[in-house]
């Protein structure tokens, strides 16, 4: 067997070993290396500026602990945003693994910034249906969540004072993993509801929204763990998104490096080949 | 029973199918009340396909571990991971003697359930999603050759979207940056839009099938 043959079966686990080293690496030493602001990020950020004080802000946490790396630090990120901004804050998940998750994060960040539960912000959990929810919640938002998370009700809270539906919410933001997500909140609730709706979403996915930002039905897009680090970088509040950004940068090149390794060794054994045969 | 098997459920889908198409072009209020009516109805359904998705998976792995066939040991530890998490979720109480009701925390305290939830569900589904990380990296090396122009054509926009879409990138070569985002805005939106479309279109003429009654495939199989 040849060399490029040789290396063209190389044992996997070597492979794993340089992913892992290129993670550990520069999270142990970080280069801190200069993030630019994507338009599609800024476009959030903007509009969350341009909202007045007491402006109805939704945040739909439709991820589950799998993205959590990726999508908590978005979440965080808007959060604080939003809370600085003095927004009314309605905190829900389409999820059901991620209800635990959205719960936690709600809470650390509003109790970070003195936020009060059912004065300035409303955790509603988890509830079935998906597009017949968001429905719903167009059509009456007391009926839909009867009650919040800890059974507290709906109509009683101050935070929903006067958002008796879906038409009475500024700005809709889903941090989506998947289906449902972004696309089920623009197919069920902007369209028929005619709220402003942007969206996160996993690196995964976020080729599959441009469509819908080209076209307007999204006004933003904060993709994967380098959207976060950019929302991160326009809050002026680094956090695990930044501190990532590094090993990314590092796992990224490694992938390039595999891949030209890997085609070169192919060109020289097809070469080989053609010169034997 | 084939009335209740065949007829009365294409006579319900007929009847909710022509409804709720109609609500749509309706703006009046009693068309509003149907729809925040309709959509209550499909909530409760909703959990219904929960207990029966639950239900579902028991039975399934009841099975695999009953005739040990391959694997009945994963099956054993889920049945384990249902059963200790559904019972410390219903009966555990741990807070205040307050009932968890299947809650993470009770006035910021975390329950038994929380716990679970917080220490095994969370790094588990982390891990298995951090794992892709290696198998993508791996997959890279053995598969992504160019072997045709078009598969040449697919590996250099990967490699500049990869490049333009960390830090490291933009910074030996800012074009990059700039170069990503003109094919996810242009190349990219423009090829998933037709795909949009196309699938859109296929849901409309797949409902317009099911609504009519065409299309049976959901009613099951079994004896008439």
């Amino acid at each position: 067997m040849s060399f490029p043959e040789k290396m063209l079966r190389i044992d996997r686990r070597i492979i794993f070993f340089v992913i892992g080293l290129c993670t550990l690496l520069p999270l142990l030493y970080p280069v801190d290396l200069p993030i630019i602001v994507t338009p599609e990020v800024r476009m959030v950020y903007d509009y969350i500026e341009s909202l007045p004080d007491g402006s109805v802000f939704l945040l739909s946490m439709d991820f589950d602990p799998a993205s959590k790396p990726e999508l908590e630090p978005q979440a965080i990120a808007l959060l604080r945003h939003a809370f600085s901004r003095n927004l009314r804050v309605i905190a829900m998940t389409l999820w059901l693994p991620g209800t635990g998750l959205a719960e936690q994060t709600v809470n650390r960040v509003a109790q970070e910034l003195g936020k009060v539960n059912g004065e300035d912000y409303v955790f509603l959990g988890y509830s079935p249906g998906v597009g017949a929810l968001i429905i719903g919640m167009g059509q009456d938002l007391y009926k839909a969540f009867p009650s919040d998370y800890y059974g507290n009700p709906t109509k009683t809270l101050a935070v929903l004072k006067d958002v008796p539906n879906l038409r009475h919410v500024d700005y809709v933001v889903s941090l989506a993993a998947g289906t449902p997500g972004v696309e089920t909140w623009y197919l069920f609730g902007k369209d028929k509801y005619q709220f402003e709706l942007g969206g996160g979403c996993t690196g995964v996915i976020a080729p599959g929204l441009y469509p819908l930002l080209r076209s307007g039905q999204i006004n933003g897009l904060i993709g994967g763990m380098r959207g976060a680090a950019e929302y991160e970088l326009l809050i002026d509040q680094s956090g695990s998104a930044v501190a990532g950004m590094d090993a990314q940068s590092a796992t990224h090149f490694a992938i390039i490096v595999l891949v030209i390794l890997c085609n070169t060794f192919y060109f020289m054994t097809r070469r080989a080949a053609a010169r034997g045969g | 029973m084939t009335f209740l098997r065949r007829q009365l459920p294409l006579v319900i889908t007929f009847v909710a199918g022509v409804i709720f198409t109609l609500q749509y072009y309706v703006p009046h209020p009693k068309s509003e009340i149907l729809l925040t009516e309709g959509s209550l109805w499909i909530q409760i359904i909703g959990l219904f396909a929960l207990v029966l998705g639950v239900t579902s998976l028991f039975h399934i792995h009841a099975v695999k571990i009953k005739r040990q066939e391959p694997g009945w040991g994963y099956s054993l530890i889920l049945y384990f991971g249902i059963v200790v998490t559904l019972a410390v979720g219903l009966f555990v109480q741990w807070v205040g003697g307050q009932h968890p009701g299947g809650k993470e925390t009770i006035d910021g305290a975390m329950t038994a359930f929380g716990w679970i939830y917080t220490y095994t569900m969370v790094p588990l589904q982390g891990t298995m999603f951090a794992i892709l990380a290696f198998f993508i990296a791996s997959a890279a090396y053995r598969s992504f050759r160019a072997r045709s122009k078009e598969a040449a054509l697919l590996l250099t926009a990967a490699v500049i979207v990869m490049m333009g879409r960390v830090p490291l990138g933009e910074y030996l070569l800012p074009v990059t940056g700039d170069i990503t985002l003109w094919i996810l805005n242009v190349l990219n939106a423009s090829v998933r839009r037709a795909i949009l479309i196309g699938i859109s279109l296929g849901a409309v003429a797949l409902s317009i099938k099911i609504i009519f009654g065409l299309e049976r495939a959901y009613l099951g199989g079994g004896k008439e």
